[in-house]
């Protein structure tokens, strides 16, 4: 029995939003910090909304949320989402081979949808290739898009009943989530150098208050990564070369 | 004034996301680049997770005592054991919101 087009297609939509379910649910508590704190920083409920539907971010929101509160000049608040938002420059770049043949509305649809959780789904070197692997990727996006829609309207709606949530360590849950994503696919070496350095450089960089800290300690761990699988490669073609003429 | 304010952090999320999609734009990636760039979703999302749990308030917290490392470290385990992203997940987040109550 042979798929049709569409059956394919629907197969693809419902394995997308099965395997980013986790994700949609993990970050319900973050979602609903941010729509509660639009709504305690006196947005009001369009403002609040269009927060997570337009530019539909969680750290950025977050902290571009505070500053508006506290009436900070308009050039910092941009300035500082512009710097929270910059590691997506590397995503893109990443994605840059496989979607730029693609036609417009896929590049504009999986480009607004390129947040770290999707990108932490194409990761794999068929991903995004052909249609039915954009549509996995749509509905992976899309779904977690509607989530963070969902919790964040639930948290402004909640708004004004709840407490101040920021205290409560509710980051952790982006943290738990990243865990399950990262430490799986630690499967080699360049890969295990490139997790250990971006873990100690991120922490200095971040003590040491450097605005781009994220962005410096992420293409740097990049880079050793890529060295030591160099290194590696090396080696064994050294090794494979003496083995020949011995 | 506030809606404006949104509609241009709006255009920087889409912007940085979209950039380097856009075909037309002269930046041509070899083998090395591509290599190099294959190791962008582990450095970045560690540099995600990993100063969460261990900078808080600007300090470092390596004590025995922080709620955040006793329940990333469950994750950490967890994950290299079971590879499930909802053992993962459901395990860490319950004990860190005991640790949270009773600590």
């Amino acid at each position: 029995m042979s798929l049709t087009k569409k059956q394919a297609a629907v197969i693809m939509a419902k394995k997308g939003c099965l395997d980013m379910l986790p994700l949609n649910l993990a970050v319900l508590p973050w979602g609903i910090l941010c729509g509660s704190l639009a709504i305690q920083r006196d947005f009001s409920v369009l403002e609040a909304l269009l927060m997570p539907m337009l530019v539909f971010a969680g750290a950025a929101q977050l902290v571009a949320t505070e500053l508006i509160a506290g009436n900070t000049p308009l050039a910092t608040i941009l300035f500082t989402t512009f710097i929270i938002s910059s590691r997506h420059f590397l995503y893109g770049l990443a994605l840059r081979d496989k979607l730029k043949h693609q036609p417009l509305r896929w590049r504009l649809g999986l480009g607004f949808l390129l947040t770290d959780e999707l990108f932490a789904f194409s990761g794999e070197r068929k991903s995004l290739r052909g249609k039915l692997r954009l549509i996995y990727a749509l509905f992976t996006g899309g779904s977690f898009y509607l989530s963070w829609l969902l919790w964040n309207i639930i948290g402004i709606i909640a708004g004004s009943y709840l407490p101040d949530l920021t205290s409560l360590g509710l980051d952790f849950a982006i943290a738990a989530t990243f865990i399950a994503l990262v430490i799986p696919n630690i499967i080699n070496i360049p890969i295990a150098v490139t997790v250990v350095v971006a873990a100690i450089l991120s922490v200095t960089f971040n003590l040491l208050h450097w605005q781009l800290d994220l962005v410096l300690a992420s293409v740097l761990a990049m880079y050793a990564g890529y060295w030591s699988s160099r290194k590696i490669e090396k080696n064994k073609s050294k090794h494979m070369s003496r083995e020949a003429r011995s | 004034m506030t809606l404006l304010t949104i509609f241009l952090l709006a255009a920087i999320t889409f912007f940085t996301r979209y950039l380097f999609l856009h075909p037309s734009l002269p930046v041509r990636l070899g083998p090395k680049m591509e290599h190099f760039l294959s190791f962008s979703a582990p450095a970045v999302l560690t540099a995600i997770w990993v100063p969460i749990i261990f900078v808080q308030g600007g300090e470092l917290n390596i004590s025995p005592q922080n709620p955040y490392l006793i329940s990333a470290t469950l994750a950490v385990l967890l994950a290299l054991k079971f590879k499930n992203v909802y053992l993962t997940l459901g395990a860490s987040l319950t004990v860190f919101a005991l640790l949270k109550i009773y600590l």
